[in-house]
């Protein structure tokens, strides 16, 4: 475990994975846009405008997933004091903010055709606007507060406060009467959504989840160099 | 041509705004951290290179310092 978090290992890897990631996700990507838009059948209530969720629903998720391992390290950094940690968090921030305004835009985008409206102060819509309030303000705290002892308690109350807010987002369409629909996939009950569309959705997510990881390993190594180049003004 | 596949039965403007603004929002952060990287690593490598020869070896001990000047090298 110790291994995993000595950020001279963790750059080691990361120069592996990233050619790794380049290889496949090009091809991985078009092979999902290619099933989302042509292959995979139409909704036989919602038409062609059912296709959006092969964006949206993965977007949403990764957002989701972001934030929730964002603040498992932020209290993992509070409670032990590992310092390293706060490289992985702060190369994760910037792609959960893009993927939750991902998600806000194609779900408006989905929205008009099927509800008749782009927006509504729904549950659902308004957790998920928070999200990415909360996203900002976290990415805010550690660019803006220099001091890192200050900057990750800062970050680490966000970040708890951010966990409610993904409750929220998870049971809102089971605690109150929204107008977003229930989730369809579900790992342990039922899934509703048929296997035809199941599978464009799977690479969809899978393209999307190369994506982060691409984008994790770029910033990851940013921020290593950005520590050691404070260490080389030192010399 | 079948246009339809297009404009998706009236659909269409929704569904290709969505994919399209997905691929920008992914190519614009993959861009601007890619030009953040390479800035950065063209800057550290200067920086190195205004070090006494003692220093740089000092500084190779580090393994993320070898790496940084190793991957720097190969692009």
């Amino acid at each position: 475990m110790i291994k995993f978090l000595n950020p001279s290992y963790v750059f080691y890897l990361t120069g592996k994975l990233l050619n790794f990631v380049k290889t496949f996700i090009l091809p991985i990507a078009i092979i999902g846009i290619i099933f989302s838009l042509f292959v995979s059948p139409k909704d036989y209530v919602q038409g062609d405008a059912v296709r959006i969720m092969y964006v949206h629903v993965p977007s949403a998720w990764i957002s989701l997933l972001c934030f929730a391992l964002i603040s498992f390290l932020c209290i993992i950094s509070f409670v032990f004091k590992i310092k390293s940690v706060s490289l992985i968090y702060k190369s994760l921030a910037p792609i959960g903010l893009t993927f939750s305004f991902v998600a806000i835009v194609t779900g408006s985008l989905w929205g008009k055709p099927t509800w008749g409206t782009w927006w509504a102060w729904d549950v659902r819509l308004t957790s998920m606007l928070i999200l990415m309030i909360f996203y900002i303000i976290f990415i805010s705290s550690y660019k803006l507060i220099k001091n890192s002892h200050k900057s990750s308690k800062i970050c680490a109350l966000i970040s708890v406060l951010g966990l409610i807010n993904l409750a929220i987002i998870k049971y809102s369409v089971d605690w109150w009467s929204t107008l977003h629909q229930p989730s369809s996939v579900n790992m342990l009950g039922k899934t509703t959504v048929h296997f035809s569309m199941l599978i464009p959705l799977g690479i969809m997510l899978f393209a999307f989840f190369l994506y982060t990881a691409l984008i994790f390993l770029m910033k990851y190594r940013i921020e290593t160099i950005r520590v050691k180049r404070k260490g080389l003004k030192k010399l | 041509m079948n246009l339809n596949i297009f404009l998706m039965n009236g659909y269409g403007v929704y569904v290709w705004s969505s994919f399209i603004l997905t691929l920008l929002a992914c190519l614009f952060l993959f861009l601007k951290t890619r030009k953040t990287l390479e800035k950065l690593e063209k800057n550290f490598v200067k920086e190195t290179q205004s070090l006494s020869h003692e220093e740089l070896e000092d500084l190779k001990k580090q393994k993320v310092i070898k790496e940084i000047l190793v991957s720097h090298s190969k692009t």
